[in-house]
C-alpha cells in the first residue's frame, strides 16, 4: 500500500466526475459530477494527512470536514436553482436554460 | 473476544484485514461511481451516487479518518443524496425530453475524451513522483477530542466563517427555491 494507489483512485474518481459534468446536459448529473469531483478532492486530503510524517497535525482533517460543509450548502443551492428554472422553463436540461431574462 | 477484536479493528484496521479494507471499498466506489455517470435513469443515477457516497466513507474510516468519514455518511448519504433524489422528484419532466442526451457543445465523446486526458495526466504525475511511493507509516488516529480542540481552537474562524457561509446559503436556497409572489 502506497500514496500512488490512493492518489491513483482519487484521480479516476475525478475524471468519472469531470466526464460527467462536462458530457450530460441534465442539470442535475452535471451536479452529481460535481459532487463527485469534491469527494475526489477529499480523498486526497485524507490520503496526504494518513501518508503525512506528522499526523497529529490534523489540517488534512480540518480542511476535509470544511469542504464536506461547503458541499452541502452547494449542493443545497445548486438543486434550489435547478428546481427554479424548472418552475419557469419547465426543463432541467442545461441548453434549455439559455436566457438571462425570459 | 469479540470486543478484542473490535478493538483492534478500530485502532488499526490494516492489521486485522490488511490493505484490502481501503481497496475493496474503493473498488466500490469507482464502480458505483463510473455506473452513476453513464446510466439513463436519474434515479438509479442518483442511488449509485449514494452507493459510492457510502464506500467513501468508508474508505476514509479505513484510512483512519474515522470522523470524517461519520461526517461524510451523515452529510452526505442523509442529507445531499436524500435533496438530489427530492430535486429529481420534484422536476420530472412534462414532456418526453431527449433523456440522457448530450450537451450540443461537447457530448459524451468529448466529455470521456476530456476525462481521459486529464487521468492520463494526473496518472503520470502520480506514478512518476517519488514522493507517492511513500510506504504506508504506522496507523495514525485522529481523536475526536484533538479535532474538537483544534477546532475551536486554530480554526475557530474559519468555523465561524463555515457557519455563517452555511447559514447565507441555506436562507438563500429557501429563498430562491419559494413559490413567486402574486
Amino acid at each position: 500500500m502506497t500514496l500512488q494507489i490512493v492518489l491513483a483512485i482519487s484521480a479516476v474518481l475525478f475524471a468519472l466526475g469531470l466526464a460527467a459534468a462536462l458530457s450530460r446536459s441534465n442539470a442535475i448529473m452535471i451536479l452529481i459530477g460535481i459532487e463527485l469531483m469534491l469527494g475526489a478532492a477529499n480523498l486526497n486530503f485524507i490520503a496526504f494527512w494518513r501518508f503525512s510524517d506528522n499526523p497529529s497535525d490534523l489540517a488534512g482533517i480540518m480542511f476535509a470536514i470544511f469542504s464536506i460543509a461547503v458541499a452541502a450548502a452547494e449542493a443545497a443551492v445548486g438543486l434550489a436553482i435547478i428546481i427554479l428554472v424548472h418552475r419557469r422553463i419547465k426543463s432541467v436540461e442545461a441548453d434549455d436554460a439559455s436566457n438571462l431574462k425570459g | 473476544m469479540t470486543c478484542e477484536l473490535f478493538k483492534t479493528f478500530i485502532a488499526d484496521p490494516m492489521k486485522l484485514v490488511g490493505e484490502w479494507f481501503v481497496i475493496l471499498p474503493a473498488v466500490v466506489l469507482l464502480l458505483s461511481a463510473a455506473a452513476a455517470v453513464v446510466v439513463r435513469n436519474l434515479i438509479h443515477a442518483a442511488l449509485l451516487l449514494t452507493l459510492s457516497f457510502i464506500a467513501l466513507g468508508i474508505t476514509f474510516i479505513a484510512l483512519g479518518a474515522e470522523f470524517v468519514g461519520f461526517v461524510q455518511l451523515l452529510v452526505y448519504v442523509g442529507a445531499v443524496a436524500m435533496i438530489i433524489v427530492f430535486a429529481i422528484l420534484l422536476t420530472r419532466p412534462d414532456r418526453l425530453t431527449k433523456s440522457g442526451s448530450a450537451l450540443s457543445g461537447i457530448g459524451p465523446a468529448g466529455g470521456a475524451a476530456v476525462g481521459f486526458a486529464l487521468l492520463a495526466a494526473l496518472l503520470a504525475f502520480i506514478f512518476s513522483s517519488p514522493m507517492a511511493r511513500k510506504p504506508l507509516p504506522a496507523p495514525v488516529s485522529a481523536p475526536v477530542a484533538a479535532i474538537g480542540e483544534a477546532l475551536m481552537g486554530d480554526y475557530v474562524v474559519a468555523l465561524i466563517a463555515i457557519g455563517v457561509l452555511l447559514t447565507a446559503a441555506l436562507v438563500g436556497a429557501a429563498v430562491i427555491a419559494m413559490e413567486d409572489k402574486p
